[in-house]
């Protein structure tokens, strides 16, 4: 019985593993992966080589990094917010109208914004009503970054705050007791007994978001990149997109791959040791 | 915090108003959250459309059966992994669970479902992504909750390990299977990505890609443009509706299995 499942892991995930060995070669579709021609690192070293990497390099990791500061403490803020508001019958609703923006695709949301944020739209309409704009917000290389970000953020912010709140729920009701007893203010019961309480959730998540640094969410990037901000919207995913699978550049692009997952393996294990030493907390 | 919540709906808000609003308006762009001169012509244009039916069609099918398949397969290993009897039990969740922290590659995996045969067709949207390692965790969480004694019940009266799966294990694992029904509904139902890899065909668009022509593309190689001279209404407007019409079923489910979801979020998050 479970003779598919296992079928379907071995060929759908460990396979394409293998398949990353194309790196390694010039690899023709005709010949297929036993008879193209071994190079050796040929790939990798055309790749520190050629200025547009660079570039790539800085873009992945102004995205990653950016996302992590302002998209990372994000939900936990609101989480915190949710969980200090007494009125029941008022948080359902709103958890509700939080959560939703996660089911929709990326094409919704990139209809939405681009609709919204377009240079005739109507967020320009109400700049222009106070005196400010036009803004193309998204065919602009200064705001391109901060708005794909913020827009990540809108989707996801209420979705996120889902596990915070199973972790608060989970939280000694008589440590608030305790130290309302001992005078303790709301802001000061946060940061003393909240906040430690939900250390070991914020550690793991934030390591896995550092494993993903150089990961961007392709759905989104293929919905918002355009001609006018690939200097500084092009990241390493799209360019295997575009280099791989519409240029056809197969052993090419799967290097830049596995440079890539390499440096996510290499930062994942960094800061997970780090992160034993000093808190006790890791992901493995 | 309020304010919070109502930005999250205020845009979709905003584009059933512009939807609705007599074009000039639209086109002046004075439309708020509220329509001004109340029309429902869009839609009707718009489901006028072979098109947008046609894609409709495909992403359902995709949907279901690939909801189905996903079902079937994680069911099945997850509930061998969690009988006893199975030889390399550990060994196995071990390469299941190292598939999360290895993310499958790209090209490789493009060149794999070539190589399979399955370009331009609708089994490489189905079929690829019908399994993944948080599936198998959470179902297997939940089918090591079901009471051993009623498996050695089953024995004694004689069931074997296929008729205790499907009468007493699927039957009474129906949250859990609510759960991933739930998941893999909106993922297959939004996901465009792999449809813009794998599919060549325009007859084979599921409803996302078509979406994404549109407006990436304004409305270039969706044969939309013909359609739009023969109507009175503006792009923008033909966008929010269909942007609408592709929402609707989402925003229609996700009321009812609301309580499902965040109870399923809370199982995958559990560890051992």
């Amino acid at each position: 019985m479970a003779i598919p499942g296992l079928a379907y892991f071995f060929t759908f995930k460990y396979i394409p593993l293998v398949g990353n060995i194309i790196a390694f070669q010039n690899y023709n579709l005709f010949q297929g992966l036993f008879h193209s021609k071994w190079v050796g690192l040929d790939h990798f070293l055309t790749l520190f080589r050629y200025d547009d990497f660079w570039i790539i390099m800085r873009n992945s990791l102004k995205l990653g990094l950016y996302s992590i500061f302002f998209g990372f403490p994000a939900p936990l803020v609101l989480a915190l917010l949710l969980n200090e508001l007494r009125a029941m019958w008022l948080k359902r609703p709103l958890q509700t109208m939080l959560y939703l923006p996660h089911f929709l695709s990326w094409v919704i949301v990139g209809g939405i914004f681009s609709n919204l944020l377009d240079v005739k739209g109507w967020m320009n309409q109400k700049l222009h009503n106070v005196g400010l704009g036009p803004y193309d917000f998204l065919g602009n290389s200064t705001t391109f970054l901060g708005t794909v970000i913020s827009i990540s953020i809108w989707k996801e912010i209420g979705w996120g705050t889902i596990i915070y709140l199973a972790a608060l729920a989970g939280i000694n009701p008589s440590l608030y007791e305790a130290a309302t007893m001992d005078g303790a203010s709301r802001v000061r019961q946060i940061w003393s007994i909240t906040l430690p309480s939900l250390m070991p959730a914020i550690i793991v998540l934030l390591l896995l978001r550092v494993g993903n640094l150089l990961d961007a969410n392709i759905e989104q990037m293929l919905m918002f990149l355009n001609p006018l901000v690939r200097d500084v919207g092009e990241v390493f995913d799209t360019y295997i997109y575009r280099v791989g699978l519409l240029e056809s550049q197969y052993s090419y692009s799967t290097a830049i791959g596995v440079f890539k997952s390499v440096i996510g393996l290499i930062l994942l294990t960094l800061v997970n040791t780090l992160s034993k030493k000093t808190t006790g907390e890791g992901v493995y | 915090m309020t304010v919070t919540s109502l930005s999250m709906i205020a845009p979709l808000i905003h584009l059933l108003a512009v939807s609705l609003s007599l074009p000039e308006y639209a086109n002046a762009k004075l439309v708020g959250l509220w329509p001004k001169g109340m029309q429902f012509d869009v839609y009707g244009s718009i489901f006028a459309l072979d098109d947008i039916w046609r894609a409709m069609g495909v992403s359902i099918y995709i949907t279901v059966i690939g909801t189905i398949v996903t079902l079937l397969l994680c069911s099945l290993l997850a509930y061998t992994l969690t009988r006893p009897m199975m030889p390399g039990r550990k060994i196995i969740m071990k390469l299941i669970v190292v598939t999360f922290v290895f993310p499958v590659p790209l090209i490789p995996s493009y060149l794999l479902v070539k190589q399979l045969g399955m370009i331009n067709s609708l089994w490489s949207l189905i079929i690829p992504g019908a399994m993944s390692a948080f599936y198998v965790l959470i179902i297997r969480t939940f089918f090591q909750g079901v009471p051993g004694e009623l498996f050695e019940a089953a024995k004694i009266d004689g069931c074997g390990e296929q008729r205790i799966y499907t009468r007493i294990v699927l039957p009474l694992s129906l949250p859990v299977l609510a759960t991933i029904t739930l998941f893999h509904t909106v993922s297959q139902w939004n996901s465009y990505f792999s449809a813009t890899i794998y599919i060549r065909s325009r007859e084979l668009y599921p409803l996302q890609v078509l979406l994404r022509n549109l407006i990436v593309d304004n409305g270039a190689n969706t044969g939309m443009s013909d359609f739009q001279l023969s109507t009175q209404f503006t792009p923008e407007m033909m966008k929010a509706g269909i942007v609408l019409v592709a929402t609707l079923p989402i925003l229609i489910v996700y009321p009812l299995l609301q309580k499902h979801f965040v109870k399923g979020a809370m199982l995958g998050s559990v560890k051992e």
